[in-house]
């Protein structure tokens, strides 16, 4: 029963990109960031966006998350094109809709990690008390109970990208958008929040999109797309149930 | 995004560059002192003014005068001021009242003491504003006359025999007359006492009897010691109707002094004012009340027109002062907008941060608009407490008496000043703020994520 539920909704396609180009003007000619890229994304799914970089990976995240206009195509979320929104109408489909995992956690120094994780709520007008309640379970879902009233300068790099995780999820958000999330981690912290990222994904059905270079990386993903030159070039597809003792740790920086 | 929401977040961001925060506000807070106490001054000279010419009559009074008695023309029915144009008067719009006054010169004598003093007669509404020290105001509607005793009257009495006249410089020289319990006689008919004085004779030869005495109650003093003078303080006040039927019993058909006469040296069958007062409804009606009056053929003056004239002069000193306290302010506002500008650029990064998670734009323009408006707020505030203080100090060790020869505060904040100023600061950081604001606003939010 549970099964069937979660193949169903693994069916449902939650982002649906169709022949995207991405142009760059440099004096008279034109670079290519994307050169026809389609793919859907579906329901539940954790996929990797995997390239090297000036591949066009992190533009393609951007397009998806709305903050770069595409120069040609679509782009379908929940539904909803976005490549033809204004600036605030995007804004307002961030706050609605996205999360933002970032590679150098992006956390608001003045604020404590509660703060920082019951700031987008805030965006929304939720009060002060039930934002922070709702903060306060995430922190402790992505495991810092003891380090909540700690400011952003006095955690560790895996610690505030926990608390960054946190945000991302606190918002009850339709996608979560990951940009190298592990890149200022070392190698053990990665693995952790790898792992934490993907317990999530499968437990709470979260969409991620996780952007990466690391081939190494991107195998923690349901799914691989791999990007070389703006074009898609394959996309692999893993079921692993135990990617954490299958698969040693390679750096291939 | 919540308001208080907005509020913390601008006042978390201020109190992080603390040092940065007070002296932009420490800008705002000399500007809006400055601004303050030179409107202060402005507006105490002004009022200043204004009490001294209160001080000389009521504002909304017009003085009335008609110089026809004096022949001061020549036309065949002289433009002599009566009962009739008092009556005209009244009917203005605007005019409260109008009482004539009628001036009698008689001689007062008190045991050894005499003096030239001037009675005037007035209306029961004139006589109503005169404060007294004691006693009552006249009954009206009696014919019989009742005083009311002007608190410097006492020091024109003199003793005819001993010549001495230093009362002015002695205050204690000043003759203790009693005018409550003791009796006063009136002489009315000053030209007969003095013919009969030096022994002139009439045409028959025969010496010319003195005239009769008055005996006449004194019914109210008014307030003020010898020394405290005030607009009723020389003259002794009565009834006007009482005074017009005493004046015909004592002179009869015989022409009364200081009243016209017609060609063939009667007298008029009816009283001539040369002064009148004119009481208007609001201070904004009387030079409107004056022209009309001056209209009629008659003088009209009032202290409006010295006070128009003070007024003009003082809003002129008061722009003065409050342009040399604007640019202070205006020095602040460019502080303002540049703690704001460089807040910006250090911020660049939290603010795409806050895009990313979905801020709405107007939300960052009005989180930086609050930053710089409570920028503002702060210094407004302290500003107006400054300004107190520089007040007080001001009132306590410059004397206006000193500066102006007027008595009072020389610098006055009234309530809508401070208020008016903490709004202006507010208002001055908002603008500062605002081009910053809307360059925040404006910023792109891949900034944030550009990584480094």
């Amino acid at each position: 029963m549970a099964e069937k539920l979660q193949a169903e909704k693994k069916s449902v396609p939650i982002i649906q990109v169709k022949n995207l180009y991405k142009i760059y003007r440099v004096g008279d000619s034109k670079v290519y960031a994307l050169g026809g890229v389609d793919f859907t994304i579906n329901r539940g799914e954790f996929c990797a966006i995997v390239g090297p970089s000036g591949s066009g990976k992190s533009t393609l995240l951007n397009m998806m998350a709305g903050l770069e206009k595409p120069s040609k195509g679509e782009i379908v979320i929940g539904g909803t094109h976005i490549e033809k929104m204004t600036e605030n109408q995007l804004v307002a489909f961030r706050r609605q809709h996205v999360g933002f995992i970032f590679q150098s956690y992006n956390l608001l120094q003045t604020l404590n990690a509660v703060e920082n994780v019951a700031l987008p709520l805030s965006f929304r007008g939720v009060p002060k008390k039930t934002r922070n309640k709702v903060a306060q379970k995430y922190i402790k879902l992505v495991g810092l109970e003891k380090q909540m009233n700690h400011m952003a300068n006095e955690m560790s790099g895996g610690q505030q990208q926990r608390v960054g995780i946190a945000r991302a999820l606190a918002v009850n958000p339709q996608i979560i958008f990951a940009d190298e999330p592990t890149g200022n981690l070392d190698s053990k912290t990665t693995k952790e929040i790898l792992g934490l990222m993907q317990k999530i994904v499968r437990e709470q059905n979260q969409t991620l999109v996780m952007v990466t270079h690391d081939n190494y990386i991107a195998k923690f993903a349901d799914r691989q797309l791999h990007i070389v030159d703006g074009k898609i070039l394959k996309i692999e597809e893993q079921h692993h149930h135990n990617t954490e003792e299958e698969t040693g740790y390679e750096n291939e920086m | 995004m919540k308001f208080r929401d907005l509020l913390s977040m601008s006042v978390n961001s201020l109190r992080r560059r603390k040092l940065r925060t007070f002296l932009t506000v420490l800008g705002v807070i000399i500007g809006t002192a400055s601004i303050v106490v030179m409107v202060s001054l402005g507006i105490g000279l002004n009022q200043l003014t204004m009490e001294q010419i209160a001080s000389y009559g009521s504002l909304t009074e017009i003085t009335v005068r008609s110089d026809a008695m004096w022949g001061g023309n020549n036309e065949e029915e002289p433009n002599y001021m009566t009962d009739e144009s008092m009556e005209q008067i009244r009917r203005l719009d605007h005019v409260v009242s109008a009482s004539p006054l009628l001036n009698v010169y008689v001689i007062m004598k008190q045991g050894a003491y005499e003096a030239n003093i001037n009675i005037i007669g007035v209306t029961p509404e004139y006589m109503a504003k005169i404060p007294l020290k004691e006693g009552t105001y006249p009954q009206t509607g009696s014919d019989e006359l009742q005083m009311v005793v002007g608190n410097m009257v006492a020091r024109q009495f003199y003793n005819p025999k001993s010549n001495s006249f230093s009362y002015y410089d002695d205050p204690s020289a000043i003759p203790d007359i009693d005018f409550m319990n003791q009796p006063m006689f009136v002489i009315f008919d000053t030209n007969t006492y003095y013919q009969s004085k030096n022994g002139a004779t009439d045409e028959n030869g025969s010496t010319i009897k003195p005239p009769k005495k008055y005996l006449i109650p004194a019914c109210g003093l008014v307030e003020g010691t010898a020394e405290e003078w005030n607009n009723y303080s020389y003259s002794v006040y009565v009834d006007l109707d009482a005074l017009k039927s005493q004046l015909k019993k004592v002179f009869k058909k015989n022409p009364i002094p200081n009243q016209p006469t017609n060609k063939k040296g009667k007298p008029l069958s009816y009283f001539v004012y040369d002064e009148a007062v004119v009481e208007v409804d609001d201070m904004e009606n009387v030079s409107q009340v004056q022209k009309l009056i001056n209209d009629m053929g008659f003088q009209a003056s009032s202290n409006m027109e010295w006070l128009e004239q003070s007024q003009q002069q003082s809003n002129m000193v008061q722009a003065v002062l409050g342009g040399i306290g604007a640019v202070s302010l205006f020095v602040a506002a460019i502080g303002i907008a540049n703690t704001m500008m460089m807040s910006i650029y250090e911020r660049t990064k939290e603010i795409g941060i806050i895009k990313v998670l979905g801020c709405d734009m107007e939300n960052i323009r009005n989180m930086f608009l609050i930053e710089s408006g409570f920028i503002g707020f702060m210094g407004g505030i302290t500003g107006i407490l400054l300004s107190y203080g520089i007040s007080f100090l001001i009132n306590h060790f410059l004397s206006a008496q000193m500066l102006t020869g007027m008595d009072g505060n020389l610098s006055r904040i009234p309530p809508w000043l401070s208020i008016a100023a903490v709004g202006f600061a507010v208002f001055v950081g908002m603008a500062a703020g605002f081009f910053p604001a809307l360059r925040a606003m404006k910023l792109s939010p891949l900034a944030a994520i550009r990584n480094e």
